[in-house]
């Protein structure tokens, strides 16, 4: 197809008629800034071939604001060798005209055949929408949307593989989809998509046949039950008649009564042994009785001799005793005598020892009543100088204070003068010998000096007077503060008895030597009597005690013997030797005694026991008894062997009769018959259960039942081999159209794989794009730093992508092309986020493609399409 | 001595099923079995027959619902005369049978005797003994009629046994065949008739011994079911006259029809349409048509089948052999017509099942490309 001319008018941006005329076969290239009617254009083509010219829904093809308007599209295009000229109005002006060859179509007539030739749908009803567009669709770029290509593929994917059938000499399935995906619906509802497990109608007849096949087989169960039933019962009832015929139980009963009589006979015997066999054993006591009897009298004799043989060994025992006791009692008296002895020695020593010790008491006490004596008399002399001294001290006492009083006024005295007589006048004199002058009465000879505080008068001798007045201001004052003072000192010293400071000083002095003559005679009288003077009398009177009662003992004391005693300590061991010896011996004698005395009893004890066994061998009464009783001996004897000799014969008839045999044979007859009788019972009441139960059963109806279910059985399993026939069929089907589908496809993309190789190569050297079974673009593979890399075209950059939908639709282009199908490819604005580099590559492949088919392409860069080959038609509808 | 008539009949097989059917038929054909027998009472009435002789098998089962068994001896009620019947080997005399049931629920008419133990039966009026030989185990290897020849019984009265099982060499049956009845028992047993029961087809034994048949037919066999026999005996020792008469309501067909060329479509067309209400079909269609005969055959198979009792109808076996002009008509172009090329070849195969899914796919096919084709050109 080769689109020669283009006309619009009222149409969009172009108000006015517009045309465009000479469209070459290969590249057209369109140029213009934005808004310069590019897109105006592509519409007007998309207008003229895809919408309805009675569609109503095509508002936005008119001028803005111009509502008369009717848009108006003419086309002249080549197509299979004829021209044709297609002329197409809207809205206000509804027309559409296709003239060729002097044919021409008019109305929805000539657009189905535009839509045959080129490859596409209208729209039922509307708008014309992307699903309809078909080949136009998929070969005429939208602006910006180079980069889709699946989904213009899809709406195509129907038009192709007619398109390119054609190409293949073959025939597609028309429709042939649409029945996959009945097919496959069908199939689906009755088996899964997966699996092929059954489902829906199908499972639900599996399931009933299945449930139905239970219920047989319970039914079937029971049936079978109550069969055995039935046949128990006929069992039953026959052995119930026989057994009630034969009466097995009367025979057993009989049988029970003999064997019991036989048994009771056999007790009369058993009762008799019992009888004998208590006859036996008292036999036996006496026996034993008679026995002891005679044991007794053989141990009388032996007693006797027992006897004699015991009073012998205690006449033994008895002298070995006395003769000891004869042996200690001298040895013990000596003993006694030797202590006596020792214990006056050592009295007599004791004695002499307490005097000695009194003797020394005394004289030591004696001394130092001695010592105390002169020792309380020096104490009482120091006592009475520091008495003295005390006393004197006590009298002559001044005050510290008021010798520190004195002193003071003393000195206050001493500045006093000092100070007056540097006021006072000071009159120094030196005069001829001889002469001699008055001053106040007082003469002045010689040379010297005067203070004078007061009015004063010298007398000069032949001359008259002179008076002298001390000038000094304060003179007076200080003669009163002297005076003051002066009387403060007096009474003090007349208070203390004192004529002058001086005697207060030397009374002062006397005091201090007086003290310390004091503390030294304290010191003495201290060394004295530490204690005190009582103390050191009270040691002294006892001292003198102590001597004096010491000397009353002494008096007290026995005269002392004529042999000076022994020592304490020697007398002492003595006694305890002595004693000890003494101790040892009473001990001898005591144990002998005691064992003589002892002796002497068992020896009577034995003669007297000795004398009684004698005595009741003695006894005449004796010998009689024993006599007897050896008599009665023999017959209890002979008595016992006859009963023995029952018992035997008794013993052995019991055993030949077996009575444990005979109550076993009563007990197995008589539980027989009861077995016998309970079974015939049991028997009667099981036929009487099975009898109702089977009343029951047989009410169910179960044969009939089992019949229904059996039927409905069949009927399910009709329905499932139905459902299981169509289901494998629907399988069958389905796989079948697949493959056939899926060879076809095979078969029509070998062509395009080719073609798209040509151009991809271009863009990516060594690459390789699949086909899916749509004819829609696969996963693309390149090679890569780590060998090839497989990935889908939307993991690629958008410029990629917007390239790859580009040579994709070219190569869809040279499919058509080879089948005779019309192809006319409008970019507009496409390839926009290419680089340079590719953008390089991508004029090649347009340039190469535009060898076969005719492009429009529709760009607002015109620097970047320079080196296109082609001279760029610049559009510009504004006004 | 007056002609004895007697009504033999055997086998109603009361409370039987039919499984094979829909619901709907096989209740109809349960039902029709109860009418057969309420035919039988008025056919004896109408006969003025001396007595009914039911050999067997009267019950199809020993467990059936108590409402059954009580309709079934309802529909003894139109012949007053005697009814003397046996157990057969569905319904044997057992311990607990349903006989003894009957026997309890009281459902049993006083005029009907009900043989459960071999001694003979002795009728007043008319004046004959009765030799039954009923079944009182499910299944046994003896032949119970053994002891027809030693019971004694008055005479002057004609004998007539009574027994349900297998004559031994006449119906192509094992040796050890269950319930045996030894060939030319009748004559070695001095009987003027030995009635049997057990075969469900009418057939002669031999000059006085028959097999009554079942007098309502309950399967496609085609052995002349739908009987019962009128017996006329003029006295001990004379020949019995013998004369089947129909009672069956339904006539049950078996047909196979193989399809090689396109008059046997038609010819298949036309017997289906010669069919009635009254008819039990069971069709098999062989061979090959092409669509447009089975589209015919399937027309034809649904509209019978509305109008007879029950029609099934097997298809599986014939395959379809679409024309040129089948497939140009179906539109099946492209991939399509591959795949309907690879289905007829499919069918062809040796592998039965195989090719019975590559038949069914193929009339799917078929159905749902003209169903499209329908909604296409709507």
């Amino acid at each position: 197809m080769k689109l020669k001319r283009l006309r619009l008018e009222q149409f969009r941006r172009f108000r006015q008629p517009f045309q465009i005329d000479g469209l070459t076969p290969g590249l057209n290239l369109f140029t213009g800034p934005n808004e310069a009617g590019k897109s105006t254009l592509v519409a007007a083509l998309r207008a003229a071939f895809f919408e309805r010219y009675r569609s109503s829904a095509v508002d936005d093809l008119r001028p803005w604001g111009d509502s008369a308007a009717a848009p108006t599209v003419e086309l002249d295009f080549e197509l299979g060798g004829h021209d044709y000229r297609l002329t197409k109005s809207f809205l206000h002006k509804k027309r559409c005209e296709l003239q060729w060859n002097g044919q021409q179509l008019d109305g929805t007539d000539a657009e189905d055949r535009l839509a045959e030739l080129l490859g596409f749908q209208h729209a039922g009803k509307g708008a014309s929408k992307a699903e309809h567009w078909g080949i136009p669709g998929l070969l005429w770029i939208s602006q910006g949307s180079a980069q889709e290509i699946r989904e213009p593929v899809a709406h195509a994917t129907d038009h192709l593989r007619r398109a390119l059938n054609t190409s293949l000499g073959e025939v597609a399935a028309s429709g042939g989809d649409d029945l996959l995906a009945n097919v496959e619906a069908r199939r689906n509802e009755l088996l899964t998509a997966a699996g092929g497990k059954p489902r829906g109608d199908y499972a639900a007849a599996r399931e009933q046949e299945k449930a139905l096949e239970d219920e047989l087989a319970s039914l079937d169960q029971d049936i079978a039950q109550y069969s055995q039933k039935v046949d128990r019962l006929a069992r039953l009832r026959q052995e119930h008649t026989r057994e009630g015929t034969e009466q097995t139980w009367v025979a057993f009963r009989a049988q029970e009564a003999d064997a019991r009589a036989r048994l009771e006979a056999l007790q009369g015997v058993e009762r008799e042994l019992a009888g004998t066999r208590q006859q036996q054993a008292r036999g036996e006591e006496r026996l034993r009785l008679l026995r002891s009897h005679l044991d007794a009298f053989e141990r009388e004799e032996k007693e006797l001799a027992t006897r004699r043989a015991a009073t012998a060994a205690a006449q033994h025992t008895l002298d070995e005793a006395a003769a000891a006791l004869t042996h200690w009692q001298p040895r013990h008296d000596e003993a006694a005598r030797r202590y006596d002895s020792a214990r006056h020695a050592l009295r007599l020593a004791r004695q002499e020892d307490t005097r000695r010790n009194l003797v020394r008491s005394r004289d030591e006490q004696r001394r130092q009543a001695e010592a105390a004596g002169a020792a309380l008399t020096q104490a009482e002399a120091a006592h009475a100088i520091l008495q003295a001294l005390r006393q004197q001290a006590a009298a002559g006492a001044i005050k510290d204070s008021e010798l520190k009083t004195l002193r003071e006024l003393g000195s206050q005295l001493t500045e006093n003068r000092i100070r007056r007589e540097a006021s006072a006048t000071r009159l120094g004199y030196t005069l001829d010998a001889g002469v001699r002058l008055t001053l106040d009465g007082q003469g002045l000879e010689g040379r010297g000096e005067r203070h004078l505080f007061d009015h004063s008068q010298i007398d000069l001798p032949g001359l008259g007077r002179l008076e002298i007045t001390p000038g000094g201001t304060g003179l007076a004052e200080l003669q009163r503060a002297a005076d003051e003072l002066e009387d403060q000192r007096s009474a003090l010293l007349q208070r203390l008895g004192l004529n002058s400071p001086e005697e207060a000083e030397t009374r002062a002095e006397a005091r201090r030597q007086l003290e310390a003559d004091l503390r030294s005679a304290e010191t003495g009288f201290k060394a004295l009597a530490p204690k005190g003077l009582d103390a050191l009398r009270l040691e002294h009177a006892q001292r003198t005690t102590g001597a004096a009662e010491a000397e009353t003992s002494l008096a007290a004391l026995a005269p002392p013997p004529e042999q000076p005693p022994p020592a304490v300590a020697t007398a002492e061991a003595e006694e305890e030797a002595a004693r000890q010896a003494l101790a040892i011996l009473d001990s001898q004698l005591a144990t002998a005694r005691l064992a003589e005395s002892s002796a002497r009893a068992a020896f009577a004890a034995a003669t007297q026991e000795q004398a009684s066994a004698q005595a009741r061998l003695d006894d005449p009464a004796r010998g009689q008894r024993l006599g007897a009783a050896n008599a009665e001996l023999t017959d209890a004897r002979a008595e016992q062997d006859t009963l023995s000799r029952r018992v035997a014969a008794l013993e052995q008839q019991i055993a030949e009769a077996h009575p444990d045999i005979l109550r076993q044979d009563v007990e197995r007859y008589r539980s027989s018959a009861g077995a016998a009788e309970a079974r015939h019972r049991e028997r009667a009441t099981e036929i009487y259960r099975l009898e109702v139960e089977l009343e029951a059963a047989g009410a169910r109806g179960l044969d009939e039942r089992r019949a229904e279910i059996d039927r409905d059985l069949a009927q399910a399993r009709r329905r499932s081999a139905e459902l299981a026939r169509r289901a494998a069929a629907l399988d069958h089907l389905l796989t079948l159209l697949r493959s056939h589908r899926q060879a076809l496809t095979q078969r029509l993309q070998a062509p395009l794989q080719k073609h798209l190789a040509r151009y991809l190569q271009l863009l990516f050297p060594r690459a390789r794009l699949d086909i899916d079974e749509n004819l829609g673009p696969g996963p693309l593979t390149r090679p890569g730093p780590q060998g090839d890399e497989t990935g889908n075209l939307e993991a690629l950059s958008f410029g990629a992508r917007e390239q790859m939908g580009v040579i994709t639709r070219l190569a869809y282009a040279d499919l058509l092309r080879e089948a005779g199908r019309p192809t006319l490819l409008v970019l507009d604005d496409a390839l926009v986020h290419s680089d340079e580099t590719r953008l390089a590559q991508m004029k090649r492949v347009l340039f190469d493609a535009a060898g076969r088919h005719q492009i429009l392409l529709f760009t607002c860069h015109p620097e970047k399409w320079r080196d296109l080959g082609v001279a760029a038609r610049t559009l510009d509808s504004t006004p | 001595m007056p002609v004895i008539k007697l009504l033999h009949t055997a086998d109603w097989q009361i409370g039987k099923l039919f499984g094979q059917f829909d619901a709907d038929d096989a209740s109809a054909l349960a039902e029709a079995r109860i009418a057969t027998v309420e035919g039988l009472a008025r056919l004896a009435t109408e006969e003025q027959v001396d007595l009914v002789l039911v050999a067997g098998d009267v019950f199809d089962a020993q467990g059936i619902a108590e409402k059954t068994v009580r309709r079934l001896f309802n529909a003894l009620a139109g012949y007053r005369g005697p009814w003397v019947m046996i157990p057969g080997n569905h319904d044997a005399g057992l311990a607990e049978s349903v006989w003894t049931r009957a026997a309890r629920l009281q459902a049993i008419p006083a005029n009907v005797t009900v043989c459960l133990s071999p001694g003979p039966v002795l009728l007043a009026s008319p004046p004959l003994a009765i030799l039954p030989a009923p079944l009182t185990q499910r299944i046994t290897y003896t032949d119970l009629t053994e002891g027809f020849a030693a019971t004694d019984t008055p005479a002057g009265l004609p004998r007539i046994g009574l027994a349900h099982g297998s004559v031994q060499g006449l119906l192509a049956d094992g040796i050890d065949s269950t319930n045996p009845i030894a060939a030319g028992r009748a004559t070695q047993a001095r009987l003027d008739y030995l009635a049997l029961g057990d075969w469900h087809g009418t057939r002669q034994v031999d000059e006085r011994c028959w097999y009554a048949g079942t007098p309502e037919t309950d399967n496609f066999k085609g052995n002349d079911s739908g009987n019962a026999l009128l017996v006329e005996i003029d006295g001990p020792g004379a020949l019995p006259r013998v004369t089947p008469v129909a009672t069956g309501r339904y006539r049950w067909h078996d047909r196979t029809s193989e399809l090689l060329v396109g008059s046997d479509t038609d010819r298949l067309v036309d017997e289906l349409a010669g069919f009635g209400a009254l008819d039990v079909i069971q069709l098999s269609v062989t061979g090959h048509t092409d669509l447009a005969g089975h589209r015919r055959i399937q027309q034809a198979i649904g509209t019978t089948g509305g109008r007879v009792r029950s029609l099934a109808a097997d298809l599986s076996a014939l395959r379809l052999a679409p024309t040129d002009e089948d497939i140009a008509a179906l539109q099946a172009d492209g991939y399509l017509g591959e795949v309907i090329d690879t289905l007829r070849q499919g069918q062809e195969g040796n592998d039965a099942a195989a090719a019975g899914v590559a038949r069914d796919a193929l009339a799917l096919l078929a159905s749902l490309l003209d169903e499209q084709r329908g909604s296409d050109t709507r």
